[in-house]
């Protein structure tokens, strides 16, 4: 049984899109499949590793565990949309400057977060941090890297003014 | 497999709609619901958004201290809110270890209370509060008290086609509270979750002591019957392992992969103890409640 089709709008890193969708399309895979934006990942599919983590009007949620259909009328930000005029957003820089992965399936999800994180929390401390990161799965380990990103990053933005 | 998703406009429009289709699920958050379809548990046909409906999740001041909270504010709205920060400190707490901010932005409080799974954190604190759940179906409007709400595993006394709007929590007595959460990792569901809310007299004596366990019987536990022992008592160690005593005797765990029976029943005496004498701790260093810092007339 096919479920019903809908029109919406939303907007995905500050571009304004029209699509069809069926009422049971995850949000995760309208940005993967409709969008080709594939920074998005699927991991664990339910909620715990935070791969798929997006912004929804700025706030991080899993793009697994949300229907499209709930973002419609909303601002999606996904990690193809921080960079701008091709230059890196500075938690990017932050993360490559660390080293903050190795394989880094999970780093758009990383640093998705961290964006969030900053900027509900300017200048974190690391019990902030490793609350708030604490379910997001880097099965490299690299975990004393990516919380050296994250203090590097909020210092990047500081000197930035944001 | 897929479902259609009604988007209604009113809480009135929503039940309606439940009206017109009996096996119709109302999606809150959809954390849970979701989850569970990625499992393999087939959904309806129908799924009943609320999301949509305006005014469902504020937080407001309630008459004479207290708070109402709207059942779609998010867990993450709720830890954050400064009235719950205020008035609810122990909610806060519980409410920031439960899964993980991205969870939080999205799981509501009035879904997870529906949800009525034996295993979640924020009915314990809730508990112990004393909320009361407003919920409307097609005959209309009623309240239930959060200690008669959860009736077994997955059961609630909602009736088919009944939706929680909000959550009223009364006035606390000055008081100190905790939440302790017992996980296999600090994200995970408990092995066993205990809120205790303590308030003591000007000699340092129990008044009122209040505790709720969760993840250790079919549905969470309001401890019954620990005034008795303890009003008017000073607290002890003795005296909160004879209350842990009281609490242990009235789970029923069932097992899961988070623990037996058998360890369970131990891990909620253990929790109830430290949680009690945590509570008293934070009351004796300076009670909150809405008798401190916002005196009722």
């Amino acid at each position: 049984m096919e479920a019903m089709e809908r029109q919406i709008r939303l907007t995905v890193n500050g571009q304004e899109h029209e699509l069809t969708i069926r009422d049971n399309t995850l949000l995760l895979w309208l940005l993967r499949d409709d969008l080709k934006l594939v920074g998005t990942r699927e991991g664990c599919g339910t909620g715990v590793c935070g791969a798929c983590t997006v912004l929804l009007d700025g706030r991080p949620v899993n793009s697994c565990l949300t229907l499209a259909a709930q973002a419609a009328g909303h601002h999606v930000t996904t990690i193809e949309g921080l960079a701008t005029n091709g230059r890196l957003h500075p938690v990017q820089e932050a993360y490559i400057e660390e080293r903050g992965f190795q394989c880094a399936f999970c780093t758009s999800g990383f640093i998705m977060m961290t964006k969030a994180l900053l900027d509900e929390i300017p200048n974190p401390s690391e019990e902030e941090v490793r609350e708030y990161l604490s379910e997001n799965i880097c099965r490299c380990a690299g975990y004393p890297d990516i919380l050296r990103a994250v203090q590097n990053a909020s210092r990047k933005l500081a000197a930035r003014g944001r | 497999m897929g479902f259609d998703l009604l988007e209604p406009r009113t809480v009135a429009e929503a039940v309606e709609l439940h009206a017109r289709d009996g096996n119709a699920v109302f999606l809150a958050g959809g954390t849970a619901l979701l989850i569970l379809q990625r499992q393999g548990l087939p959904l309806p046909r129908r799924l009943i958004s609320l999301r949509g409906i305006p005014g469902l999740d504020e937080i407001t001041a309630g008459p004479g201290g207290g708070l109402r909270i709207g059942a779609l504010a998010t867990l993450r709205q709720v830890e954050r809110h400064p009235l719950v920060v205020r008035r609810v400190p122990l909610l806060a707490e519980a409410l920031r270890q439960v899964a993980n901010v991205r969870v939080r932005h999205t799981a509501t409080l009035g879904g997870n209370l529906a949800h009525g799974d034996y295993r979640l954190d924020p009915p314990a604190p809730l508990l112990v509060l004393g909320a009361q759940v407003r919920a409307v179906g097609i005959g209309g409007e009623r309240e239930i008290a959060l200690a008669a709400f959860f009736r077994g595993l997955f059961e609630t006394a909602l009736q088919p086609g009944e939706v929680v709007t909000e959550l009223a929590i009364p006035p606390t007595p000055p008081s100190g509270g905790t939440y302790l959460k017992y996980a296999l990792s600090s994200n995970d569901w408990p092995c066993v979750g205990a809120a205790a809310l303590v308030a003591l007299d000007d000699h340092g004596r129990c008044r009122e002591v209040r505790l709720a366990l969760t993840a250790v019987a079919a549905a969470p536990v309001l401890v019954r019957g620990l005034d008795e022992l303890a009003r008017g008592e000073p607290v002890s160690d003795r005296l909160a392992a004879r209350l842990a005593d009281i609490a242990a005797a009235q789970v029923e765990p069932v097992g899961d992969q988070r623990g037996s029976e058998w360890y369970k029943r131990e891990m909620a005496r253990v929790f109830a103890r430290r949680a009690l004498l945590a509570a008293a701790r934070r009351a004796e260093a300076g009670p909150v409640g809405d008798g401190t810092k916002e005196p009722v007339a």
